[in-house]
């Protein structure tokens, strides 16, 4: 009987059957849970070596188990092994089989001692199963694993990081590579992240570009933390990295959408804001002369007031017509764009103002050489050549006759066509955020109707494109429309 | 009851010039008007004014449109604002506009300059009453 309390506590934690070994005579006193757990009576079995080897024990550990007993109970040499355990119900449960030597337990016993201790599964099947599932999840998930090994200087990729990042399955990853297998614009960015996860310890979760063998570019998520030694010293860096360029890719569509939708919206609300504004200085002029006319008596003078009724009516049916135009280009921005040559559309142009150019001794300067046509909606075109044409004749400075020059050109893949004045100019500092704003005149020139620039813009914007504006007072203007 | 010197409209809409003038004229709600195209004509005449300072080409009430070009009201409003004290003589001012935005509204609230937002259109009864009684 074991005495020891301490000793039958951990025994019992351990969950295991154990056999005493007393000698003088040679005896094994099997303990209770011995029985359990392969669920024989004590009645039902002999308690002794002979019968355990001829009847309990699995034939193939026979032989082992037998030298190793005997060698403990003469020799007192410890052992341990895997034994296979006939069961109650016909099948063989694998034990762990250990003498109180090898025990991880720093407490002895008087008495010889067998642990037998079940284990529950088989250990090489409980692996693959893992595997199996970690593989599963890996590949569903696409997610890879990595590890940098600072002391060896080497980095460790799993399965599927070769295979997201097109990579064969033997090849070796390299340290020096390592800034190849993100994009160029990203390459800062992760090394600024390994750097102070090696150097400080700071752990990582960001989203980054990264580019396959095959130089395919792609979206991950990637997460890393610094692996430390007893010491507390970084040893390495571990990580996961999962692919999210479907969902990253979706995520910037749906940014670029609310951009343009935003724009719009905001476009939207200005029209709005002009459409109330600009009707509403009509219908108050008439309800202002409506009761004008209720309260004169004077016959004569009714019927004058009668008449102003037309004016309102005419600059009204203005202001409509302009606002149709706006909402025109917007319907209109889906028409076919076609080819246009710059020559082309001015001229057309030119001829539509002839008169408006010999009269005010305009001189128009081209330079299409570098880039004599683009793809435009030609409609717009001309109008925007007219707007601008126009303006720099309307604009000219008093002491000189007007000069336009006109250019065309392509840059950084983007085209440009450049309208330049040598005009009165506009005061930036004043006008500068109103200059392509809806009824804004900066001189006073009677025929300043504010309508073109606006339109201009609107048309410009309505394809995508862009238009700038420097000015210098008495030195001229210059317009930049980027396609 | 004593009627009104001089007025002033600050405003770019013809048509609206020309109907209040034949009010203001109908009704004998003040001896003289001037009108000002734009902030800029009007700021110009005030500037010039401070020089040659008469009182009685000083106007009592100001009616300023926001909307227009080369100078828009609030800039009329901001240089004004600035010169005001120097005229010596009490001048209400009244923001005229077509502009329903309450942006625009609340803006003129903060201004003391502002005595209060008429929007339009005004009415021949708002006219009188200002007119008749313009500090109130």
């Amino acid at each position: 009987m074991l005495q020891n309390e301490l000793f039958n506590n951990v025994i019992q934690d351990l969950n295991a059957g154990y056999w005493e070994l007393y000698v003088d005579p040679d005896r094994e006193i099997w303990s209770e849970k011995f029985y359990t757990n392969i669920g024989f009576q004590r009645v039902e079995v002999e308690e002794n070596i002979d019968y355990f080897l001829s009847h309990l024990i699995h034939k193939e550990d026979i032989d082992l188990f037998r030298d190793n007993f005997l060698n403990y109970r003469k020799n007192s040499i410890d052992f341990k092994q895997h034994i296979k355990i006939l069961t109650k119900d016909g099948s063989y449960k694998l034990f762990r089989c250990a003498t109180n030597q090898e025990l991880p337990v720093n407490i002895k016993s008087e008495v010889l001692l067998i642990f037998f201790i079940e284990i529950k599964l088989e250990p090489e099947q409980d692996i693959s199963k893992d595997n199996f599932y970690y593989k599963e999840t890996a590949q569903m998930t696409a997610t890879g694993s990595w590890y940098v090994d600072f002391h060896n200087r080497k980095s460790y990729w799993d399965f599927e990081t070769r295979r997201i990042l097109e990579y064969p399955d033997d090849y070796i990853p390299s340290l020096k590579d390592s800034a190849s297998y993100y994009t160029e614009d990203c390459r800062q960015q992760a090394a600024d992240l390994f750097f102070n996860c090696a150097m400080a310890g700071t752990p990582f979760n960001t989203e980054i570009k990264m580019v396959t063998a095959n130089g395919r570019i792609f979206w991950v998520k990637a997460i890393g933390k610094p692996v430390y030694n007893e010491s507390k010293e970084i040893i390495g860096i571990r990580g996961v990295f999962q692919d999210i360029d479907e969902v990253k890719s979706k995520e910037l569509r749906l940014e670029r959408s609310l951009e343009i939708i935003a724009s719009q919206n905001s476009r939207l609300f200005n029209f709005a804001h002009i459409v109330s504004h600009n009707l509403r200085s009509h219908t108050s002029n008439l309800s202002l002369l409506v009761q004008l006319i209720e309260d004169v008596e004077n016959p004569d003078e009714k019927i004058g007031l009668i008449n102003e009724i037309k004016e309102i009516s005419s600059s009204l049916n203005t202001t409509i017509e302009h606002l149709n135009e706006i909402v025109a280009i917007h319907t209109n921005k889906d028409q076919e764009k076609k080819i246009v040559k710059f020559q082309d559309a001015l001229n057309i142009v030119t001829n539509g103002i002839g008169q408006m150019i010999s009269l005010s001794n305009t001189q128009i300067i081209t330079d299409f050489t570098r880039l004599n046509e683009i793809s435009y909606i030609p409609a717009y075109l001309e109008s925007i050549l007219l707007n601008l044409i126009t303006n720099a004749i309307k604009y000219k400075h008093p002491d000189r006759d007007p000069i336009i020059a006109i250019k065309a050109y392509e840059e950084e893949g983007s085209n440009y066509l450049k309208v330049s004045d040598n005009g009165r100019g506009i005061d930036m500092k004043l006008f500068k955020d109103k200059i392509f704003g809806m009824y804004k005149t900066f001189h006073y020139n009677k025929d300043a109707v504010g309508i073109g620039l606006f339109l201009t813009k609107n048309q410009i914007e309505s394809l995508d494109g862009s238009i700038s504006v420097e000015s210098e007072v008495d030195k001229g203007t210059t317009f930049l429309i980027e396609f | 009851m004593s009627q009104i010197g001089l007025a002033c409209i600050i405003d770019d809409d013809n048509m609206y010039v020309n109907l209040v003038k034949r009010i203001v004229e109908a009704k004998k709600l003040c001896k003289n008007l001037m009108i000002f195209q734009n902030g800029m004509e009007a700021l110009e005449y005030f500037e010039a004014l401070l020089n040659n300072l008469e009182k009685k080409c000083i106007p009592e009430i100001i009616f300023l449109d926001l909307n227009m070009p080369i100078m828009d009201g609030w800039e009329f409003l901001e240089n004004f604002t600035k010169i005001e004290n120097k005229l010596g003589k009490t001048i209400t001012l009244y923001i005229v506009s077509s502009s329903i935005n309450p942006v625009d509204i609340e803006r003129a609230k903060q201004s003391n300059t502002v005595k209060d937002y008429l929007i339009k259109p005004v009415t021949i009864h708002d006219l009188e009453s200002i007119f008749l009684n313009p500090a109130s």
